[in-house]
């Protein structure tokens, strides 16, 4: 009997990264732009997507992944709102979609008649940061309601995103949301992703934001996050 | 966790281990996991596997920004990202990103 010590140095969501590599493989084949839309629970993640799909309407063709811990609403919503294709996936109580979940989705859609597939992340803006789905965007969604402290309280989404989006810039001044320090904290943690600010009520600021993420269909940069951890090894 | 515990198993039996005295883990402030429900996981999922009874020991690393005026890093306070010695904001580096299995002692 003899004890050792092995030395490993190996990501903990490498096995999920795998899998996001081929996502990412499956949306890239078929001209997909993947976006991650990762937010609170109630910053507007799904009128976000429906809006930004209404703008660009004759343009793109839009499919969605709903991931909820329960229920379709959002499934159901996506598609009466003009939606190509939309798959649910009912986590079971999971805070956050995982690669594997996003591989069985796309065996549900059709991809060949998409251009845009928007993956709605469970509300949460913890855990989903951690995990690829494949995806060329990771997607921020914060909301003046929430408060301009978001950035301070969860850096890491903030710090790991490929655009910023702000919501219900409308009840800015009736929530005092102070937006010289969000914007100020959003760039020391990330000096150059886009930030946009939106009312989905309103309307504003969505033309501005859907022209940014049509302009991006062409983006094929790897996913940030599994790009730090690769680095973090390679550093190691 | 469950990912953390069968990259281990996978490595221990690959390696021929009847037993894993210990896992080494970094964890950086940025990667936001927290080490009681680590060891909450670990206790509930790891009975009856090779991994049963190790020891996790966890390193953690802070998250740190650079200060371009004081040409230093820093630790931020709570309530704001600012520099503490000038008040300027900085820019956040890669520490504390880490979610890493750094090695693991098994008795083969």
């Amino acid at each position: 009997m003899s004890v050792r010590t092995i030395q490993i140095v190996q990501n903990i969501l490498a096995v999920n990264d795998e899998v996001a590599a081929q996502n990412r493989a499956r949306f890239t084949a078929a001209g997909i732009l993947a976006v991650n839309v990762i937010a609170s629970p109630g910053a507007g993640k799904t009128s976000t997507i429906i809006k930004t799909m209404q703008a660009l309407q004759g343009r793109a063709r839009v499919g969605v992944i709903e991931g909820d811990i329960a229920g379709t609403i959002d499934t159901e919503k996506v598609l009466a709102a003009g939606a190509r294709d939309a798959v649910q996936i009912n986590t079971g109580g999971n805070c956050h979609l995982e690669a594997h979940m996003i591989e069985r989705a796309l065996d549900a859609l059709d991809l060949h008649q998409l251009d845009i597939v928007f993956v709605e992340n469970v509300g949460n803006l913890v855990c989903p940061t951690h995990w690829a789905l494949g995806e060329q965007i990771k997607m921020c969604l914060s909301s003046a309601a929430e408060g301009h402290d978001k950035p301070i309280k969860y850096p890491e989404i903030f710090a790991a995103s490929d655009v910023i989006v702000l919501n219900k810039m409308d009840l800015a001044e009736m929530v005092d949301f102070e937006r010289d320090f969000f914007v100020k904290s959003v760039r020391a943690l990330n000096p150059h992703a886009p930030l946009f600010e939106i009312s989905c009520r309103t309307g504003a600021g969505v033309a501005a934001w859907a022209e940014w993420l049509y302009s991006q269909r062409s983006f094929r940069a790897p996913n940030r996050a599994s790009h730090t951890a690769l680095e973090t090894v390679s550093r190691l | 966790m469950s990912y953390l515990l069968e990259n281990v198993e996978a490595r221990a039996l690959e390696l021929g281990a009847t037993k894993v005295l210990s896992i080494n883990l970094v964890m950086g402030d940025r990667s936001t996991v927290v080490d009681d429900s680590l060891l909450f996981y670990f206790d509930m999922l790891s009975p009856g596997t090779v991994v049963e009874g190790a020891k996790i020991n966890v390193r953690r690393t802070p998250m740190r920004f650079h200060c371009a005026y004081c040409k230093d890093d820093y630790a931020p306070i709570s309530e704001n990202f600012d520099c503490p010695r000038c008040g300027n904001v900085g820019q956040v580096t890669d520490d504390g990103s880490e979610l890493l299995i750094e090695s693991i002692e098994i008795e083969t």
